[in-house]
């Protein structure tokens, strides 16, 4: 679609920005009632089969196949979201780690869906980019939205105080259901955008690596307001492309400025640490999160710093 | 002015209540009425089962036995959230708010069961809103909750954050947050701890002020020149089991409440 003025590079890092972008706001929506849920990978995947085999097997089009997978994997969130009503903290975080290692064997050991060889030949939608962003644009007015209204300052509290939060006549139950669900509708979306782009998808593209780095998104963006998932999605994903750049540039360096020690030794070091086809990756997230945690532990963005950049009046803070 | 309610009207009934934990019986078949417009204190010794008590009215633990009756409709199963739609509302002993949340905003999480029936409901006007335009029903929740932090002697503070807020004016808050829920039962729960004895003297007030405006309270504590001041009725705890009720003159006189409090230092 836009290929007339982007070049596929930058049209497919845009894309899988978007689709991380999309999946942390599916960790944000259960985050916001104060669930931390590992299996939003496994929504995905949901989502991901379900489109594939909805356009595949059933030759339905895209745009219809993408909320009914969407649909679907919000039906099983609040399947799985019922146990987890009971449950919080490290336990919820091992209960829906559980379901998106059941999910992965289903998927693996089903021929239907292509078993171990994976799933191949899905339908490619050549409009993704226009898709995500769409989607990317609803979830930023829903949450927005979501923020300055009653129900939103609702999950909040129950984010805080869930005995409180019951005790001033909030439906907890209902509400972190919701959200549960909401959150699983959402990463559905994501998978199933995923799986149309790539046209390939297998038992260990939704991994638990994935969950974390979803995780990871709205850590590092911020948990507390709707900008944060975006934020720390997009920083965390242009990250690697950024280095990339770094690394080019460093080329740029006169070998002059380079040719002795130590600035031999600091310029190779460099060079090969801003390699980020390897798992160099997964260091400097690990060291970006340890850094995160000591300097900013409630992520880049949070609802206190909008609020002094007077974003005030788009929050219920005002009076 | 409000008059004084004279009504022989039962707010809340217990009958025959019971609560174990293991062996330990934290109540022991207590029977008791609290009058409508009544401040009915609720006193006795450290782990008599006050809180407890507390506890099983507002459903946040279920009952082992007996019944719960509240304005002539029994409520011994539900969840607490439809307790405190049914319009029973409490605070909390150990300060239970909402740390991230301002006071303005604490105060219209109370509101918000009383403004939206059910999650539908609050999930569509979340919505519809026009765009940066507040919904009208927002709007008048937050007049109604800055008339609340005004009675609650809050003005001005409704922007900080619950914890940032000192301790007495936290606790003063926990009532605000009780109240925009509309109770016409309130629960206070040791609401002078923590207190100097200058709030302790503001706390009458205020709480003579809420039962003027029609609702009915239950008060449990520690301090008893508060408790004889306030009261109009007065029940005793000991280890579970009620062992005196009356008004607070015949309470003072009574030696089963005067031996159950030997050895504590707490003048009668």
């Amino acid at each position: 679609m836009l290929g007339g003025w982007i070049d596929n590079y930058t049209q497919s890092v845009l894309i899988f920005t978007g689709i991380n972008i999309i999946a942390a706001y599916s960790f944000f929506a259960p985050f916001k009632t104060g669930q931390v849920s590992l299996g939003q990978a496994g929504f995905m995947a949901v989502g991901a089969y379900a489109s594939a085999v909805l356009t595949q097997k059933f030759g339905l089009p895209f745009i219809v196949s993408l909320p009914v997978a969407g649909l679907f994997a919000g039906m099983i969130g609040v399947m799985v979201g019922f146990p987890a009503l009971r449950i919080r903290g490290v336990y919820l975080l091992l209960l829906t780690l559980g379901f998106a290692e059941i999910v992965q064997v289903i998927v693996l050991s089903w021929d239907y869906v292509g078993g171990a060889q994976g799933y191949r030949n899905i339908p490619f939608n050549p409009n993704t980019l226009g898709y995500v962003a769409v989607v990317i644009i609803a979830l930023i007015v829903f949450f927005g939205r979501l923020e300055r209204a009653s129900l939103g300052r609702a999950m909040d509290s129950i984010h805080q105080d869930e005995t409180a939060a019951e005790a001033m006549g909030i439906d907890v139950v209902r509400i972190k259901l919701f959200a549960f669900g909401a959150g699983a509708v959402i990463a559905g979306i994501a998978g199933g955008l995923y799986a149309h782009q790539a046209t390939y998808i297998d038992s260990t593209t939704f991994n638990v690596m994935l969950a974390i780095e979803i995780l990871t998104y709205v850590v590092v963006g911020g948990g507390s307001t709707y900008w944060g998932p975006l934020a720390g999605a997009t920083a965390l994903t242009l990250l690697p492309e950024f280095l990339r750049a770094l690394r080019e540039w460093l080329e740029l360096v006169p070998v002059a400025w380079t040719d002795f020690f130590p600035m031999n030794r600091i310029y190779d070091f460099l060079y090969g640490f801003l390699d980020f086809e390897n798992a160099k990756r997964l260091i400097v997230y690990g060291l970006i999160l340890i850094l995160m945690m000591i300097v900013r532990p409630d992520g880049l963005l949070t609802r206190d710093s909008l609020m002094r950049l007077h974003f005030s009046r788009w929050t219920a803070r005002h009076a | 002015m409000l008059d004084r309610p004279v009504t022989n009207k039962t707010c809340l009934a217990v009958e025959r209540l019971t609560k174990r934990f293991g062996a330990l019986y934290a109540l022991n078949d207590v029977s008791f009425e609290v009058a409508a417009g009544h401040i009915h204190a609720l006193i006795g010794p450290n782990g008599a089962g006050k809180t407890t008590f507390f506890n099983l009215v507002t459903g946040a633990l279920p009952a082992d036995d007996g019944r719960i009756v509240f304005e002539g409709e029994e409520i011994s199963d539900g969840r607490p959230f439809r307790r405190t739609l049914k319009g029973i509302a409490r605070t909390f002993q150990n300060i239970r708010l909402f740390p991230h949340l301002s006071a303005l905003e604490t105060v219209m999480i109370g509101e918000h069961c009383r403004s939206y029936g059910s999650i539908w409901q609050a999930l569509t006007s979340a919505v519809l809103q026009k765009p940066f335009n507040e919904a009208r029903e927002e709007r008048r929740m937050r007049e109604n909750a800055l008339e609340l932090l005004e009675f609650f002697g809050l003005a001005g503070k409704h922007h900080t954050k619950a914890s940032d807020l000192p301790y007495g004016d936290q606790r003063r808050l926990e009532m605000a947050r009780a109240l925009a829920t509309q109770p016409r039962l309130l629960l206070l729960d040791e609401p002078s701890a923590g207190m100097n004895p200058h709030e302790t003297v503001e706390l009458d007030k205020l709480i003579i002020r809420l039962r003027d405006r029609g609702i009915t309270i239950i008060l449990v504590e520690h301090d008893m020149r508060l408790v004889m001041d306030i009261s109009d009725r007065v029940t005793v705890l000991n280890f579970g089991t009620k062992i005196a009720e009356g008004a607070p003159d015949d309470i003072q006189k009574n030696p089963t409440v005067i031996e159950a409090y030997l050895g504590e230092d707490v003048p009668l």
